[in-house]
């Protein structure tokens, strides 16, 4: 799944085009929608001449077909969950086999061109299906198929879903994030919605972003610039950093002529060239060291090998 | 398991790209044993496979796990027959070197391979490994790279001069380079390596159908699976012995990407307590007992970061015997900390195995940071300055005294 535009400039951008295939999911909570994220996002990729299927769980076929116009309706094709979810009707239209089957006829669909799929929502799914599940049948759908012949590029699949973060644990969130290459979070202040991406490149650093947005009637996706904040957090309560160095009893630094004293020293073990040559050349017949010896009274100055004794 | 007699091998390396810049050691002191022909393994002490070389101390068997360094912290290398442990960093970037350069060390020794994701079809996964380096390009990389890195190159130590000779931790290219090869991750390992060498792949969409019957069996299908696929090859290619009439010894390298994720169909990401809690247990276990019975070496990654009971990651650590674990600066507050600002994350050696022997092989260097460079991956340990005042201990030791 991944997030359309990519680009980050400020002024409107085009539809992007060479944005990867995989998953993304957008995590809204209860004060920032982000149903009208997922319908802008719809609307983009129908725009760009792709086909669109649509997972409808939460809400009604009508209620989600609301505010686009018929071109873009023409292109979407809605699987409707909402209204028959547990397949009590037989002869309906409703998808047999549940939510599951639903998920794999769209695997099994697109086969035709690049597609979007918008699954509103994978809340819904996550509490009718258990979360290995749907995560081996997500990852399912974002894998290029791998029928014979399809290596055309454009043969690719996108997919979009819509999480609520207030109603899962850190498990199933963890669990989806990690399997999601783009990752949305909706949030805000004072009336301006932002949203917080996580894109996760295949073997590079993720990378954070923030960007504000703003959705027309229209559902088209308009991006802005950060507003100001008129009431700034009182910052910078630390306290002046002090500077240990001052008021010391001993010298820290050095000058320039003490510098150089230093370093022309040469210090008693250090090896040095002049050292060197004065061992390897003796001198003029002199040793460079005398040796005074005194003997004492008591000192034994016995000229004898004391080895000449051993019978050896 | 084996136990290696000499450590001189032949030349066996099927790939052209390695240089080898030892000689095979000739001696004119040729020992006199029995001249068995192979196929009396009781007597043959000479058992020698390519790859591989006894530990220095305990004279286990051990293989590379690919990057020398960390070769170097395990005490020499992975032993034969256990486990690697991987735990994988929070956005999973820098455990799929680790897993790509244990496999690519398995095909440039000439070992065979078994590679099993739920994510990644193996064959992709395989064409993705890092290309070797001969050993002179590697001298030259880690020359530019000390060359770039030094600050104050005019500095040299005046006083403790003879401290500028000790070993630093990224050691260069052994003399033998036979066990431990360097990696180029900028280029891929070239084709005709990847088809001589013998692999198995496991790709656990293909293998599991389509019906998603829930078994009864305590184990998720797709572990059994697993499992049985791993027995199988072992088996079918002899390296528990159970094929006496093969000539050559080899080792199995086997990788295991993602282990306990929900796409191999275990919920022990998802929730705390869950119902096939001891499904991945259950699974290092028998996993353990196989590689203990047959001259294979195991890498496994995890995501122990999205598993919630934290009781199942003391088990795993348990059931598993080296246990390496990652954790990247990105996103966390560490990435502004200026004592880590040259390090992209810090590498945590959890667990070391005692394996025939009655102490640890840990090593002295506790603190160590990874850095992802353009073309190298390297763990050095993170230096800091030492705290002055460390609380001594002072015990009084009371002899036995007999009351007088």
């Amino acid at each position: 799944m991944d997030l359309l535009p990519s680009n980050r400039s400020p002024p409107p951008p085009a539809p992007t085009q060479g944005s990867p295939c995989g998953s993304a999911s957008s995590k809204d909570s209860v004060e920032w929608e982000g149903r009208s994220l997922l319908k802008a996002l719809v609307k983009k990729s129908a725009l760009c001449g792709e086909q669109v299927h649509v997972l409808g769980c939460e809400v009604s076929e009508e209620e989600f077909r609301e505010g686009f116009d018929s071109s873009i309706n023409n292109r979407l094709v809605y699987h409707d969950l909402f209204r028959d979810p547990l397949s009590w009707s037989k002869p309906g239209k409703a998808l047999p086999g549940g939510p599951l089957e639903a998920l794999r006829a769209l695997d099994k669909r697109t086969g035709s061109g690049p597609a979007t799929i918008a699954l509103d929502s994978l809340s819904w799914l996550l509490h009718h299906l258990p979360c290995p599940i749907l995560c081996q049948t997500l990852h399912a759908l974002s894998r290029q198929d791998s029928c014979p012949g399809d290596t055309l590029p454009g043969e690719q699949v996108r997919v979009l879903g819509l999480l609520h973060e207030e109603l899962h644990g850190p498990g199933p969130l963890g669990a989806l994030s990690s399997l999601a290459q783009t990752e949305v979070t909706l949030s805000g202040t004072m009336g301006q919605a932002s949203a917080h991406i996580l894109y996760r490149r295949p073997r590079q650093r993720p990378t954070l972003q923030t960007q504000w947005f703003s959705i027309l009637p229209d559902f088209s996706l308009e991006l802005q610039v950060e507003p100001l904040l008129e009431s700034q957090p009182p910052s910078d309560l630390h306290t002046p950093s002090v500077d240990p160095t001052t008021h010391l009893t001993f010298n820290l630094h050095l000058s320039k002529k003490e510098r150089e004293a230093k370093d022309s020293l040469t210090l008693p073990f250090q090896f040095s060239s002049e050292k060197q040559q004065a061992l390897l050349r003796p001198g003029l017949g002199q040793a460079t060291s005398h040796i005074f010896y005194e003997p004492d009274a008591y000192d034994d100055l016995d000229q004898e090998d004391p080895d000449d004794d051993l019978d050896v | 398991m084996a136990a290696a007699g000499t450590c001189g091998t032949g030349t066996r390396s099927t790939g052209s790209m390695v240089a080898a810049a030892s000689t095979n050691n000739v001696t004119s002191f040729q020992r006199r044993g029995p001249r068995a022909s192979g196929a009396d393994s009781g007597c043959s002490r000479l058992v020698s496979i390519a790859g591989t070389r006894p530990s220095v101390r305990n004279g286990q068997l051990l293989v590379s796990t690919g990057l020398p360094a960390l070769d170097q912290l395990l005490g020499g290398g992975l032993a034969v027959g256990t486990v690697l442990l991987i735990e994988e960093d929070k956005y999973n970037i820098y455990s799929p070197l680790l897993f790509k350069y244990f496999l690519a060390e398995g095909i440039v020794s000439g070992h065979a391979l078994l590679v099993a994701s739920a994510k990644e079809d193996p064959a992709d996964i395989l064409q993705k490994l890092p290309a070797p380096l001969i050993d002179d390009s590697y001298k030259k990389e880690c020359d530019e790279d000390v060359c770039s890195h030094k600050m104050e190159p005019d500095i040299k130590m005046k006083i403790a001069w003879r401290y500028q000779l000790l070993p630093k931790m990224e050691a260069g290219p052994v003399s033998s380079s036979r066990f431990g090869h360097y990696y180029d991750i900028s280029k891929r390992i070239p084709q005709e390596l990847i088809e001589t060498s013998k692999w198995h792949g496991f790709f656990l969409p293909e293998k599991i159908s389509s019906a998603f019957n829930v078994e009864s069996c305590s184990l998720t299908p797709g572990y059994m699976k697993l499992l049985q696929f791993i027995q199988n090859i072992i088996y079918k290619e002899g390296f528990d012995g159970s094929n006496p009439q093969k000539k050559q010894k080899n080792i199995l390298r086997i990788g295991i990407q993602n282990l306990g994720s929900p796409l191999w169909g275990d919920d022990i990401c998802c929730t705390e307590n869950c119902d096939t809690s001891h499904s991945l247990t259950k699974f290092l276990y028998i996993l353990r007992g196989l590689l203990r019975t047959s001259l294979s070496a195991c890498i496994i990654t995890m995501p122990t970061h999205l598993i919630q009971n934290k009781a199942v990651i003391a088990r795993v650590t348990n059931l598993s015997d080296t246990v390496v674990g990652l954790e990247s600066f990105i996103g966390s507050e560490k990435e502004t900390n200026p004592l880590y600002k040259d390090y992209h994350g810090l590498i945590h050696i959890r667990q070391i195995p005692r394996l025939n022997n009655l102490i640890y092989d840990i090593s002295d260097v506790k603190d160590l940071a990874f850095k992802l460079k353009k073309k190298l991956f390297t763990i050095e340990s993170l230096l800091r300055a030492p705290t002055l005042f460390l609380p001594q201990v002072v015990s009084f030791a009371r002899g036995c005294q007999r009351p007088s």
